[in-house]
């Protein structure tokens, strides 16, 4: 049991650290400041989040580890409220650079365009 | 290139400094390090409380935390006398986020969350790492985070004013004082600790007068912030019909 929990936590943390390899990338060579919020959210869900979650059940495994509860839970809290603000933050700025047209918009689809040229 | 071959220089310039600079090492331990390894936690001086730094902090250099505490808040009084703003205008502004769905809805989420967590390290101060400071500088992203998601009317219609942030900052640092002084009265010296506060109640290591220290700090210091972040979200418009000091 314990080592199912090992494997699948440190499983969880190497995907975290693709994540945040692709979301460094990404935030450096996409083209766009919205497309670019779309790979620092990978960095932070996907590499921050998930490893999160991994080192939580990690330490759900280690039976040598003092305080293990207390270990699992206080990742697991601290992933669920980056899983929270996260998406969050990222929508306030969007939003807001919209809004405020700081940024050139220029959508490859835009559902909305079309919906109201098909009305 | 260019820019590669001066970040290579700067690189080698910065090694070679380290290389050059480097400290020798500490063999011995000073005489002030060991006698707060013995003392601070078994022995005849310590404050009883398994956290070592803030038995320093608030114990062993404690005049000079509550210096620094005074610094802080004539830092906070400076910046409030810089914001004097007369609030003749009763009208208070609508409470309602333009943001999207989720982003006040996370936000009252987190804020409440934000208090339990703050709270927690304030009163854990004397037996893991945080304390008072820690805890009020985590509480004042609570308002923050508010004043961002909704605007300071949300705080202001609930209650939650300026002059209230302040006069709950006053309570704090009075706390802190009366706390300081309050050994005199049994005899004591100012700031003592151990024989005049209890070392435990119900089994939970109090650390004598540091749990109250770190409540009474956690309050100033969430209270002083929220003040100042009140003032920085005051909207241009509603001085500038007054006549600010420039004019």
């Amino acid at each position: 049991m314990s080592e199912i929990l090992f494997y699948l936590g440190a499983f969880m943390i190497i995907i975290g650290g693709i994540c945040d390899i692709f979301g460094a990338i990404g935030l450096l060579r996409f083209p766009n400041f919205y497309i670019r919020l779309h790979a620092a959210t990978v960095g932070t869900i996907g590499g921050a989040v998930i490893p999160l979650f991994g080192t939580s059940l990690l330490a759900l495994g280690a039976d040598f580890l003092p305080h293990k509860y207390a270990i699992a839970g206080a990742s697991f809290v601290t992933g669920v409220i980056v899983l929270l603000a996260a998406p969050a933050g990222a929508t306030a700025l969007a939003y807001a650079t919209h809004k405020a047209k700081l940024v050139k918009w220029e959508p490859k689809v835009d559902d909305l365009a079309e919906v109201r040229r098909n009305d | 290139m260019k820019r590669l071959l001066g970040l290579l220089i700067l690189f080698t310039v910065v090694i070679g400094l380290a290389l050059y600079l480097s400290l020798p090492t500490q063999e011995n331990l000073r005489s002030l390090g060991e006698f707060y390894l013995k003392n601070s936690y078994f022995g005849n001086y310590s404050a009883k409380s398994p956290e070592v730094v803030t038995s320093i902090l608030w114990d062993y250099r404690g005049v000079d935390t509550l210096f620094e505490t005074s610094v802080f808040f004539l830092a906070i009084i400076g910046s409030l006398t810089i914001f004097r703003v007369e609030m003749k205008k009763k009208e208070r502004g609508e409470a309602k986020s333009s943001l999207p769905l989720p982003v006040p809805v996370v936000t009252k989420f987190i804020a409440t969350l934000l208090l339990a967590i703050s709270a927690s390290i304030a009163l854990h101060g004397q037996v893991t790492p945080g304390g008072g400071f820690q805890g009020g500088a985590a509480l004042a992203v609570a308002p923050l985070l508010i004043i961002a998601a909704y605007s300071k009317y949300a705080l202001e219609n609930n209650g939650l004013d300026k002059t209230k942030a302040i006069v709950l900052r006053s309570i704090g640092l009075l706390g802190i004082v009366l706390i300081a002084l309050a050994p005199l009265l049994s005899g004591g010296y100012a700031m003592q600790n151990q024989p005049i506060f209890p070392a435990e109640a119900l089994g939970v290591p109090l650390g004598g007068s540091l749990v109250y220290y770190n409540i009474f700090e956690f309050l100033a210091v969430g209270a002083g912030f929220t003040a100042v972040f009140l003032l920085l979200a005051i909207p241009e418009e509603e001085f500038k019909g007054k006549g600010g000091a420039y004019e």
